[in-house]
């Protein structure tokens, strides 16, 4: 076939082709060559001058026992006092973390709760998992936390978190269908969804930072994306991980935020450097990296391991400080409570863990 | 021409976002983690876990003590 024969309009469209893949290659050498240019020093070398943390005081303390299954997921409650943990048995059980008292349980129409939510107000909570629902209940007791359920939102594919943003009114969910999605509770509407991720979305993350109009996502396409709530549209991307990205958690500053990964390796990227900064991985640690969680200050990087143990990271030496023991099975989810007292953790050996 | 057409539609988006990426601001490495361990440290005395408790005795999880003074 000669060119002439060629219908305009697809020559047409193979060149436009041809310029936005042209134009795609060049951003992506300036950004790299951008970034590389601000990379003046390694934040390792830059703490060395600080002061190593020769120890932290902390022990287990309570050990919540109930559930029948494995523990997916655990969140503290606005009140720094109570836990809701969801299980693969299909139950929600609300704990009271000083006392170890199981005050509320719920039994879901499914298996495999994979995430769980308080509310701000610490009134309701949202949950959902293999469901591919997100459903939010009120915490009163437990037969009108049953009667009282409401569907917000339906995904596609399992729903892996959720979150809510910033009041009652709203929830922000992650799903194996590759999106995320932000719910009006009241009416179940659609209010945004966000495109961009080839992979399942594993973990998501609020931005500390009063707007609240910004969110990390970490995806099995083992990339990290920082969102911009209301446009939907991805600011900011990074990748480094050899595997899927299980959890994302914005350190405390609100300008870096870390990772963790089935590569067993955590990671700290900087916001306004706009890269990677830090790599925590020992040649020892071959098991994959469930969940991680900051410190209040944000010195201390805590992670959950396939390997059941709990390792607590320099955030800024990029050194181990220590190793907690206790857990018989994966380490599935690990949280700080929200004063900064406690550490929560959640396990396939159907327990939770507070650390203190 | 639909395949077409669709991946030239796939493209732009990616070429947007690059658009979006290589707009933001920047700071140096040694600017941004100077304000990171600013924080650590203005922050050190209430980061229990790191620092512990200035007495157990306010620590909300700590083992209440099994015996009681009479």
């Amino acid at each position: 076939m000669s060119e002439s024969t060629v219908p305009a309009s697809n020559a047409n469209a193979s060149e436009k082709m041809a310029s936005l893949l042209k134009e795609a290659e060049n951003l992506k050498s300036k950004l790299e060559e951008e970034r590389q240019k601000l990379n003046d020093v390694n934040l390792s070398n830059v703490a060395e001058r600080l002061e190593q943390i020769a120890y932290v005081n902390i022990k287990p303390r309570k050990v919540l026992k109930g559930h029948q299954a494995k523990v997916l997921c655990t969140d503290w409650s606005p009140d720094k006092r109570h836990i809701i943990s969801s299980s693969q048995d299909g139950r929600l059980i609300i704990w009271d973390a000083f006392t170890t008292n199981k005050e509320h349980a719920v039994t879901m129409p499914t298996t495999w709760i994979m995430a769980c939510a308080y509310a701000p107000s610490g009134n309701f909570v949202a949950c959902g998992g293999l469901d591919n629902k997100v459903t939010v209940y009120p915490i009163t007791s437990d037969e009108e936390m049953a009667a009282k359920k409401r569907t917000v939102g339906t995904h596609t594919s399992y729903m892996s978190c959720c979150i809510y943003p910033n009041s009652d009114q709203q929830i922000l969910t992650g799903s194996g269908d590759s999106t995320c999605a932000l719910w009006d509770v009241e009416s179940g509407q659609l209010l945004q969804s966000f495109h961009g991720h080839s992979g399942d979305v594993m973990a998501i993350d609020l931005a500390p930072n009063e707007t609240g109009n910004t969110f990390v996502s970490g995806s099995c396409d083992r990339m990290a994306f920082i969102w911009d709530m209301r446009s939907g549209h991805v600011v900011q991307s990074f990748e480094g991980h050899q595997s899927d990205v299980n959890s994302v958690k914005f350190h405390p500053c609100g300008d870096a935020i870390a990772t963790g990964s089935d590569d067993s390796s955590c990671r700290l990227y900087d916001m306004r450097a706009d890269r990677e900064v830090a790599v925590f991985a020992k040649e020892s640690i071959i098991f994959g990296v469930n969940s991680v969680d900051f410190s209040v200050s944000g010195r201390l990087l805590f992670a959950g391991y396939n390997d059941y143990t709990v390792n607590l990271w320099d955030t800024l030496k990029s050194e181990r400080v220590c190793l907690l023991y206790g857990h018989e099975n994966k380490v599935s989810c690990v949280q700080v409570s929200p004063d900064g007292t406690a550490l929560s953790t959640g396990s396939w050996d159907y327990t939770i863990r507070v650390w203190a | 021409m639909d395949v077409m057409s669709s991946s030239l539609q796939q493209q732009r988006v990616v070429v947007d976002q690059l658009r979006r990426e290589a707009a933001i601001d920047r700071q140096t490495v040694s600017e941004s983690c100077a304000k990171m361990m600013k924080y650590i440290t203005e922050h050190e005395q209430e980061d229990y876990l790191w620092t512990g408790f200035t007495s157990q005795k306010v620590n909300p999880f700590r083992e209440k003590s099994s015996c009681t003074a009479l």
